[in-house]
């Protein structure tokens, strides 16, 4: 008994120092961000909260020598960037996924391959991919050469995620549909995609938030229009002010935001499905 | 148009690897017709269904339904249809969703498919589940979901993957007794894969018994229980007694075998073809045809004697009476037989025992294994 104490204190213990660590930064960053403005910086104490700063980002504070984030294109580059490289990559790892339920000749060795496409080191594949396009005179720019490298670097992960999704997949399924007349292509949307679905779901939230967070990639073949994570890069340069904390805690708001609607969404579609089943079970008794 | 509904033709799969798992399988199926697959696992009897159903490559050999070749149609033009071992309900959809779902493919107008399904929900009881979806159904009621989703599209042929596995042994015994009445009203020919022979005695009109990948033996359900023709099914099918020994001779029809526990006369044979003099043979006793009794109640009167050996055990499993008998040359016997009947001849263990059959109940069969 005393050893399973001694055991459940140190789990405790470090269950409590892994959540410090993942929250800390932000909480210590949303406080920061209140700090009085523009002569207040990024550092304690606070010298008086406000939301100046949040005016600021949102370009509604009074004019100061506080220059404004260079954001607004940025963030749309970034989240168009994202957007499509999700549906390049969960396009491109649902179909290789179906293509690995089989094992074909070669299989281990495609297998590796793709995956090494996220264990490359971002930095090495950014300037070889910058040398690459040099040479062959292609312009580095957001769309093209970044915007094939962070494909490249999400698709393993949206590739293992569907992987293990069809794992799981009955095949009994397909073919019973495939006996009761339907062909392939109609079975896969009829039968396979709804059930794979929440996988394409947690592969589309992967590869979006990997590429709109990416940095090292981008930061060579991204050419001159810089993506968010290179914007606020380059704020680093000069000085750094609250109004990117701010800004970090707009977006981090939004993405929760977004995974709480996903959260409603799924938990109403289950219990609709239990109200479903429940209700019939009343009608039947 | 060709008399039989289902033909296989030296049908043969070999896996990429070099494994064997059908070798020219050779079976005729009329129309209306009940057949059955028995065999152990991996004799290669649900990958023959999976070949018939499309959901396996032929390596060798033609599949023919009604006449025509089929062998390189795929699933979905076959005019087969198949219940699968764990029914494969489509989970995303309701009871009626899942039977519609191969009429809605065929171009029907929507009140024939409305009026289809209702029919085949209304003759499979399923009407009061019809907007369920699989999660709150039983297990007898996946079962006649999937028996409803396959026959609504009327195929010609229906191919059961041991459909009767995952139900309890209660449930079992009525589905499959609805089970062949619905086929028998439907007349629909049915191919019925399982590895309960009980099963397949009790629903087919003709049972194929198999092993490692080749046909043993194709009979109907009563003769593979009197008369098997390999010593494979003789231990498959049934409880039989079995003796390897060696031909002596073969006249007029009856064998003589020389067998380690001793020399056995006049066993008809059926399978005169396929036996020599001098060539390994078995005999085979089926059990229920055995009938034991106290060495020492022996009278003048007794019919002669067939074994005599020494009760080891006697168990009573319900109508049964399972015995464990030593023979004079140590071999150790196991039989089947009536409760009744054994509990009436007051059998203990430790006594001496006779066992005899008429010798018209046994068979002769080549090979030992």
């Amino acid at each position: 008994m005393y050893h399973l104490n001694g055991l459940r204190w140190t789990l405790g213990i470090f269950t409590a120092l892994f959540l410090v660590f993942l929250y800390g930064p932000f909480v210590v960053m949303t406080i920061l961000s209140f700090q009085q403005g523009p002569e207040g910086g990024p550092q304690f104490p606070i010298i008086e909260w406000s939301t100046f700063w949040y005016q600021h980002v949102l370009s509604i504070a009074e004019p100061s020598r506080v220059a404004p984030l260079p954001i607004g294109e940025a963030l749309i580059r970034s989240l168009t960037l994202a957007f499509a490289t999700m549906v390049v990559s969960t396009l491109l790892g649902t179909l290789s996924a179906q293509a690995f339920r089989q094992n074909f000749k070669g299989s281990g060795v495609v297998f590796y391959l793709i995956v090494l496409g996220m264990m490359v080191p971002g930095v090495l594949l950014g300037l070889g991919m910058a040398l690459v396009a040099d040479q062959f005179d292609i312009a580095r720019t957001w769309w093209g050469t970044a915007f094939v490298l962070h494909v490249v670097y999400t698709f393993p992960f949206s590739f293992l995620v569907m992987l293990a999704i069809f794992n799981r997949f009955d095949k009994s399924l397909e073919e019973a549909s495939w006996m009761l007349g339907v062909d392939p292509v109609k079975t896969f949307r009829k039968i396979t995609f709804p059930m794979i679905f929440p996988g394409v779901l947690s592969s589309m939230l992967f590869a979006f938030t990997l590429s709109y967070d990416e940095f090292p990639r981008t930061l060579f073949t991204g050419g001159s229009e810089a993506t968010m994570p290179i914007a606020i890069y380059g704020t680093f340069a000069v000085e750094i002010h609250p109004n990117l904390f701010a800004f970090g805690v707009l977006t981090t708001l939004a993405s929760f935001a977004l995974l709480t609607i996903y959260g409603v969404l799924m938990a109403l579609s289950v219990r609709r499905a239990k109200i479903q089943s429940s209700g019939l079970q009343e009608e039947i008794a | 148009m060709s008399e039989f509904d289902l033909e296989l033709v030296r049908l043969s799969k070999t896996y990429p690897g070099g494994a064997v798992a059908v070798r020219e399988f050779d079976l005729q199926v009329k129309q209306g017709e009940f057949v059955s697959f028995v065999g152990p696992s991996g004799c290669g009897k649900t990958t023959t269904l999976r070949m018939i159903a499309g959901l396996e490559s032929v390596t060798s050999g033609h599949i023919k339904i009604r006449g025509e070749d089929v062998t390189t149609v795929p699933t979905e033009k076959r005019p087969t249809s198949t219940i699968f071992q764990n029914y494969a309900i489509f989970p995303h959809m309701t009871v009626s969703q899942n039977i519609e779902f191969g009429l809605k493919v065929r171009n029907l107008a929507t009140n024939v498919i409305d009026r289809k399904v209702g029919e085949i929900l209304e003759k499979l009881d399923l009407s009061e589940v019809a907007s369920a979806k699989e999660e709150s159904l039983s297990g007898g009621q996946k079962q006649r979901l999937a028996l409803a989703r396959s026959l609504v599209i009327e195929p010609e042929i229906l191919l059961l993957d041991e459909p009767l596995g995952a139900l309890d042994a209660n449930l079992r015994k009525s589905i499959q007794e609805e089970l062949k009445l619905l086929q028998r009203s439907l007349n629909i020919t049915f191919v019925f894969v399982t590895h309960a022979q009980s099963e397949a005695l009790s629903l087919s009109d003709r049972v194929v018994v198999m092993n490692a990948g080749a046909v043993e033996q194709i009979s109907e359900p009563l003769e593979l229980y009197t008369r098997p023709q390999t010593p494979f099914t003789a231990r498959f099918i049934g409880s039989n007694l079995i003796f390897p020994g060696k031909l002596q001779s073969t006249a007029e029809g009856n064998a003589s075998v020389h067998t380690s526990t001793g020399q056995f006369e006049g066993i008809p044979v059926f399978e005169a073809g396929t036996l020599s003099k001098g060539a390994d043979a078995s005999v085979v006793v089926p059990s229920e045809f055995v009938d034991v009794t106290v060495s020492s109640d022996r009278q003048e009167t007794s019919s002669p004697i067939g074994l005599e050996g020494t009760l080891i055990d006697i168990d009573f499993v319900g109508r049964d009476a399972h015995l464990s008998i030593a023979l004079k040359d140590e071999t150790p016997l196991r039989l089947q037989s009536d409760a009744t009947v054994m509990k009436s001849r007051n059998l203990v263990p430790g006594e001496a025992v006779d066992l005899r059959w008429q010798t018209n109940r046994a068979t002769v069969v080549s090979g030992h294994t």
